[in-house]
């Protein structure tokens, strides 16, 4: 387990270009609910940010509108210099709670498609989520935890500084959240922004917090 | 790999990866048409007479079979809120999705329409009238049955609904196919027809695809 981690650290390194997140006044309103009102934050290069709150809070909304995938109703998200935060949506790798795999496809096709990377970075990440072997294997024969870290593949290939994952935790093992951890660690320690949701106690990140309360 | 290239390469995987959707509009096709003779009458003149005609609303209806499909399942899966990320406008991957469908899915399905018109005894000149047509007219009724799948993304198995909304919109695609058959059959003049027809489709395929890529982005702005 140690040896591997370390095999992490020391054979991938990202070339990421570290980009400022930051969104002004946010808020949304759904089905005449106010989820969230005036939310504003920077998030610098190497920040790891935390949105909790109970379910219906917000906290998939607020991600999907950080990936520019929901249109708030007011407010702006930015991110580096570029204004439109629709011209710079490729700095942005979101994992949400669909799979976001086909599962007519194998898991190599799958990266393939998702990502720029090479074939061997491809077939590395595999390898680093623990899938060495079943890289042929269609999606749709794996278990869910593995459907799932098929997924999550994607942050060992992929150079989007910006990372928005929505309950990365789900249907993983104790081994692959600690690998997981260990990744956006390193992600974070080289200049990248990382904000996720968990109802888990993360153990191994230091993350601030920002706490959306479930309005009625 | 650009972003088409690994697209293509995706679409043409996927099409392996569903052998069952590729055959499906093709057995329907074969079968419809095997059936028209017992229905009718085996008498080859008649049939010959409508046989381009029948061929042309079997292979519509076959066309529609995957039409629900083209979205759905990446919107499902959520593949399709990836499409987002890549560094291309949304319209031009959706011309790129329908090309590939149009491509792999509709163009094997017209070269199967010889061998109805065979089974219906259609004279060859209108058998080529018939190909033209369909492969004039088709980039024109994908598209369309494209921007009905894409409205419809949203609600669980709409079926048919998607071909509902459509419908009216393949009607003067039909009336001008029906034209250049009745045409060809006459031995007159086709051009003009046939020339509205590739007018018709070069204008579907370039502006339906920026509709159907809002009715996508729709769509995945309300799910969550």
């Amino acid at each position: 387990m140690i040896c591997r981690i370390v095999l992490f650290r020391y054979t991938l390194r990202m070339l990421i270009k570290p980009k400022t997140l930051q969104f002004q006044n946010l808020t949304c309103v759904r089905d005449d609910r106010c989820l969230f009102a005036d939310l504003s934050m920077t998030l610098p290069p190497g920040s790891l940010l935390r949105v909790a709150g109970p379910n219906g809070a917000g906290k998939t909304t607020l991600l999907r509108i950080l990936s520019a995938l929901h249109e708030p109703d007011s407010g702006t998200v930015q991110i580096g210099e570029v204004e439109d935060h629709l011209e710079s949506r490729q700095e942005i790798l979101y994992l949400g709670h669909k799979p976001q795999v086909c599962q007519d496809l194998s898991i190599m096709d799958n990266l393939m498609f998702l990502t720029e990377a090479s074939q061997m970075k491809c077939a590395q990440a595999v390898q680093f989520v623990g899938l060495k072997g079943c890289e042929d294997s269609l999606v749709r024969e794996l278990s869910q935890g593995q459907g799932r870290r098929c997924g999550l593949a994607r942050l060992w290939c992929h150079e989007a500084p910006i990372w928005i994952l929505d309950e990365p935790y789900t249907a993983l093992d104790p081994w692959m959240v600690a690998i997981l951890e260990d990744r956006i660690n390193i992600h974070v320690g080289e200049g990248g922004v990382c904000v996720f949701t968990t109802h888990q106690n993360p153990t191994n990140l230091r993350f601030e917090t920002l706490e959306l309360a479930r309005v009625s | 790999m650009s972003v088409e290239h690994r697209f293509l390469v995706r679409e043409l995987k996927l099409v392996l990866a569903r052998p069952g959707d590729f055959f499906k509009p093709m057995w329907f096709l074969i079968l419809v048409i095997s059936m028209v003779p017992l229905a009718l009458s085996p008498d080859s003149k008649l049939l010959g007479e409508i046989g381009s005609a029948m061929i042309w609303v079997a292979t519509l209806l076959a066309l529609l079979l995957n039409a629900d499909q083209l979205f759905r399942d990446d919107f499902v899966d959520g593949v399709l809120e990836q499409w987002l990320f890549f560094n291309r406008p949304l319209f031009w991957l959706v011309i790129l999705k329908l090309f590939c469908h149009w491509l792999f899915y509709v163009v094997p399905l017209i070269l199967v329409t010889p061998l109805a018109g065979m089974m219906l005894s259609v004279p060859n000149d209108v058998m080529i009238a018939l190909l033209v047509t369909l492969l004039l007219a088709t980039p024109a009724l994908t598209c369309f049955s494209a921007l009905g799948a894409a409205l419809t993304l949203g609600t669980a198995r709409s079926g048919i609904l998607g071909v509902l909304v459509m419908l009216p919109l393949f009607v003067p695609v039909i009336i001008l196919a029906a034209g250049v058959l009745t045409r060809a059959s006459d031995g007159s003049d086709i051009l003009p027809l046939l020339a509205l027809l590739g007018a018709f489709s070069i204008a579907a395929a370039t502006l339906l695809p920026l509709a159907v890529g809002v009715a996508l982005r729709l769509n995945i702005g309300g799910s969550s």
